[in-house]
């Protein structure tokens, strides 16, 4: 008789049936609920599942629930909702520190007081929290200019199933000690550890924003227009190419086919050299610059796009920036379209009887270099859906790293790359 | 390692590259001994591959035959992190330096890891890029030793350090295997990001022998300004100043009274003589743009205790201006025979109290101390200036660096900013990382590396990585050699 007789219940707090519908995972409930008060409180939780062994799924807001694969096995909820204080913030050397469940909305709020921003707006910021844009590697539209959440995050502290809590990195902006385990973490969607605290530099908010709307009849000189900006000294924040039916859900009606709209910020005399040479590019590309006003809500409903609520499937293709043309060429004629072409990322809304298909070209015309993934997709269809796609070259390692973290496979077994 | 194990190994490892790039000489071999700091040890083999093949077959030869192997470039690591100190294989990347691609279009650029700093920017600005990390030995170090140190460089407080420019890496792992991570696109999505993990380990999870790095359009105009203060103190508080009024410099450089002195010295960038402390700031952005930045900068300086204000006019008079603070290490030879130079972060506001602290330090046991640093990130190099011919000296500026590196991790801040853990601080490590900490690190270190063969002795305390050898003496007369020359081979 050993230990693991001993503790053979599960762990956490029982919950109704009700409350199990609320933690659902595509079609799998949990019987357990955790919601650790703090990083240590999660180590030790997180310990007693591991003892058990009783699968995690790890729970910030939920608005990534839908990436990845259906998870294999799942016991236990593991809610951040109680880790959500700004546990450290100093204006004057921009950073700060942050437990994993804060919302982003809060985390930029604090931030906006001091006249301070994270440039980075994963969807839904309302509700999604900072470890959750940690773990799901979310971004926003501001990736070819900002660069993305790997580029912001200086330090972590991180629950392993060992129990152990143990941090990387540090609280300043510049920093060799020891490896970069945030990287590890970041995009690791839970997999390795629970994200417990972040600590991330930040950037004073820029003076102007400016939006272009420009219409386009094909949506190839659309594309090269945003393409040909992201290689020019000031690049936009952010630079979307859309169809008739994302423009209509960002508020816009067109009697045009394809948009490119643009975010301009910056200093004021920057955004204004930004305006001219952004309008010389797309007057070059056969485009114009349309007058009047963009809806307020025009750059969230366009950050909040390719996560939507209702149970729809998006691909998402990440690719070089000479292949985003190539993706459009094979996107079928009924689906929806959202790309940012100085990012090389095009996501598509696709009807749920076509997304296997659409993947396996879209695959195909990707190559090597660039990766197709489902960024969403209701779980009966993504049952039938290859949702990472083939392995890495470097995947052995990536297995490997998995057994050292998590030995006994407790968190999110399943559901990441590779059936990691 | 015994005679005749070393003649097998050389003659297999002369299989793979030929007999002239692989020696055992001691002779020949002595000058693979050091790199930028004061530890030595000598490798028992040096290997020069011309191809990332020929690197892995490298790896494996020595991975089978259970021996050390130190990858090494130009091998100007102020942390020990090329000296090899459990000796076995150096391999060294000096055939390995070409610029594979330019591919402007994708905003990339391919590079073998031997390819100098300065020479990718070289070659991009024709086309209208540069690549953004500039350590202040760009000149020398390779884009392979910086992405084993994640390497920073003045320019980094607005753009980011390696990291934060390399989207995919071949590697050569202690199995043998090549195998690419990452690469060319935007995002990684494919797992987990081992671009991003390996950058910054220091050698001891393999080798890069393929760097796709993130290329930028060159800004089209700088603007940079000398500010000259009474005291680092007034000079640190103005920095919180300049940050705080929205302005976002690309770089901010301070210099104290003895670099001062050290540098006009040595190259005349124009920095006045009686100077407390001297910043030096740049902005970049369109015409009209900069000039405006560099007015409302300058008022700013003035507004925080400055002195006096002056701006480049030219790129003549720019160039100066980065040429004494880029050549502040190698001036230090006017000052002293020897230095030891520290690498340790502060935040930002935590500046004054800890340039007052080391001010405190350097009264106390005698030891001058210069600072020549990165002020915008908080990141510091003071310089203890000693004779390392006279007795008790150099161990008594390992206590004083010691104390320092101590000091910054208790002000919240690391021991190292972009030089590396390496060989020197290995044991300052546990100032900033507990042992749960550590574990973790050292339990990914055995996934990429299960016998401990990847330059080992680096990085972890000894404890925690068996077997590490202990510190040697410094090499005085190669250190002395080094500062007398007051050339340029130091930097930080």
């Amino acid at each position: 008789m050993g230990l693991k007789a001993h503790v053979a219940t599960l762990p956490g707090q029982e919950i109704s049936v009700e409350e199990q519908r609320r933690w659902h995972v595509d079609d799998l409930l949990p019987s357990r609920l955790m919601r650790p008060a703090d990083a240590e409180d999660a180590a030790r939780g997180l310990r007693l599942c591991d003892m058990t062994p009783a699968a995690v799924v790890t729970w910030g807001g939920g608005t990534q629930m839908r990436l990845g694969g259906t998870p294999r096995r799942y016991d236990v909820a593991f809610s951040t909702d109680r880790m959500s204080r700004l546990l450290e913030y100093e204006p004057a050397d921009l950073t700060c520190r942050v437990e994993a469940g804060m919302l982003l909305r809060d985390l930029q709020e604090a931030l906006l007081a001091q006249g301070q921003r994270l440039p980075l707006e994963p969807p839904h910021p309302d509700r999604a929290t900072v470890g959750g844009m940690l773990a799901a590697n979310a971004n926003g539209l501001g990736r070819s200019r900002y660069g993305t959440v790997r580029d912001w995050v200086i330090g972590i502290a991180i629950a392993y199933p060992s129990g152990k809590l143990a941090r990387a990195g540090g609280k300043v902006v510049k920093n060799v000690a020891g490896y970069d385990l945030m990287k590890l973490h970041i995009g690791a969607l839970g997999t390795l550890g629970v994200i417990a605290e972040v600590n991330f530099k930040v950037q004073t908010r820029p003076q102007v924003e400016a939006t272009l709307i420009a219409p386009f009849n094909t949506s190839a000189p659309a594309i090269d227009a945003g393409t040909q900006l992201a290689r020019q000294y000031l690049a936009p924040a952010a630079a979307v190419v859309l169809d008739q039916g994302a423009l209509k859900e960002c508020g816009l009606t067109a009697d045009w086919r394809w948009t490119l709209a643009l975010k301009l910020e910056g200093y004021a005399r920057e955004v204004e050299a930004a305006r001219d040479k952004a309008t010389g590019v797309i007057r070059e590309a056969g485009g114009r610059v349309e007058g009047g006003d963009v809806p307020p809500r025009f750059w969230d409903a366009a950050r909040d796009w390719s996560a939507p609520d209702a149970e729809l499937v998006v691909v998402r293709a990440i690719v070089p920036l000479t292949a985003i043309q190539a993706i459009f060429g094979v996107l079928p004629e009924d689906s929806q379209v959202m790309a940012q072409p100085a990012a090389g990322l095009v996501d598509v809304r696709v009807a749920a009887g076509s997304a296997a298909s659409v993947l396996e070209r879209l695959r195909t015309v990707g190559g090597d270099q660039g990766q197709v993934i489902v960024a969403t997709a209701p779980a009966a269809v993504k049952t039938g859906l290859d949702v990472w796609g083939p392995p890495p070259p470097g995947f052995p390692i990536m297995r490997a790293l998995k057994q050292a973290l998590d030995p006994n496979d407790i968190l999110n077994p399943g559901r990441f790359v590779g059936g990691i | 390692m015994e005679r005749g194990d070393l003649d097998r190994l050389l003659r297999r490892l002369r299989g793979v590259v030929g007999d002239s790039y692989a020696f055992a000489d001691p002779y020949e071999v002595r000058l693979y001994q050091y790199d930028a700091s004061p530890e030595t040890a000598l490798p028992d083999i040096v290997v020069i591959p011309g191809t990332a093949a020929e690197v892995a077959q490298v790896v494996k030869i020595c991975a089978d035959a259970n021996v050390p192997i130190t990858a090494r470039s130009a091998a100007s690591s102020l942390a020990g992190g090329t000296v090899p100190v459990k000796r076995g294989v150096v391999i060294t990347f000096a055939r390995m330096d070409r610029i594979l691609e330019i591919d402007a279009e994708n905003l990339r650029a391919v590079v073998e890891p031997g390819v100098v700093n300065l020479a990718l920017s070289q070659a991009l600005k024709p086309h209208g890029y540069y690549y953004v990390p500039d350590p202040s030995s760009q000149g020398a170090c390779t884009i392979g030793g910086n992405v084993g140190t994640n390497a920073g460089g003045p320019h980094t407080l607005l753009y980011g350090v390696t990291v934060n420019h390399v989207t995919g890496l071949e590697l050569a792992l202690p199995s043998g295997e090549l195998v690419q991570v990452g690469g060319r696109k935007a995002g990684a999505a494919s797992g987990y990001d081992l671009t991003g993990l390996f950058v910054g380990s220091e050698g001891t999870m393999g080798i890069a022998t393929k760097i796709w790095v993130k290329i930028q359009p060159l800004p089209p105009v700088q603007k940079t300004l000398m500010a000259v203060y009474p005291d680092v103190e007034t000079a640190s508080n103005a920095v919180s100043a300049i940050v705080r009024s929205g302005i976002l410099p690309a770089a901010i450089e301070m210099m104290d009274k003895l670099s001062i002195q050290a540098i006009e010295a040595a190259s005349h960038a124009g920095y006045p003589l009686d100077a407390g402390a001297v910043l030096l700031l740049e902005v970049d952005g369109v015409p009209g743009l900069v000039e405006e930045l560099g007015e409302r900068m300058a008022k700013v300086c003035r507004e925080s205790g400055a002195s006096e204000v002056r701006v480049a006019r030219d790129e003549a008079e720019r160039q100066a201006l980065w040429k004494g603070r880029k050549g502040a290490f190698s001036a230090m030879g006017r000052l002293s025979p020897d230095f030891y130079v520290m690498d340790g972060v502060v935040p930002r506001t935590k500046l004054p109290e800890t340039l007052a602290r080391i001010a405190a330090i350097s009264a106390r046991t005698g030891f001058k101390i210069c600072n020549v640093f990165h002020a915008g990130d908080g990141n510091l190099h003071p310089l203890v200036l000693f004779d390392a011919f006279k007795s008790g000296q150099y161990e008594a500026v390992l206590r004083i660096g010691d104390e320092i590196l101590k000091l910054c991790a208790d002000a919240g801040g690391s021991v190292t900013g972009e030089h590396g853990i390496g060989l020197e601080k290995r044991e300052n490590i546990r100032y900033v990382f507990s042992d749960d900490d550590l574990e973790v690190m050292d339990r990914v270190r055995r996934v990429f590396d299960p016998l401990g063969l990847m330059n080992p002795g680096k990085v972890f305390p000894g404890d925690v990585l068996e077997g590490s050898a202990p510190l040697k003496p410094p090499n005085h007369a190669r250190r002395r050699a080094a500062a007398s020359a007051g050339g340029d081979e130091i930097w930080v």
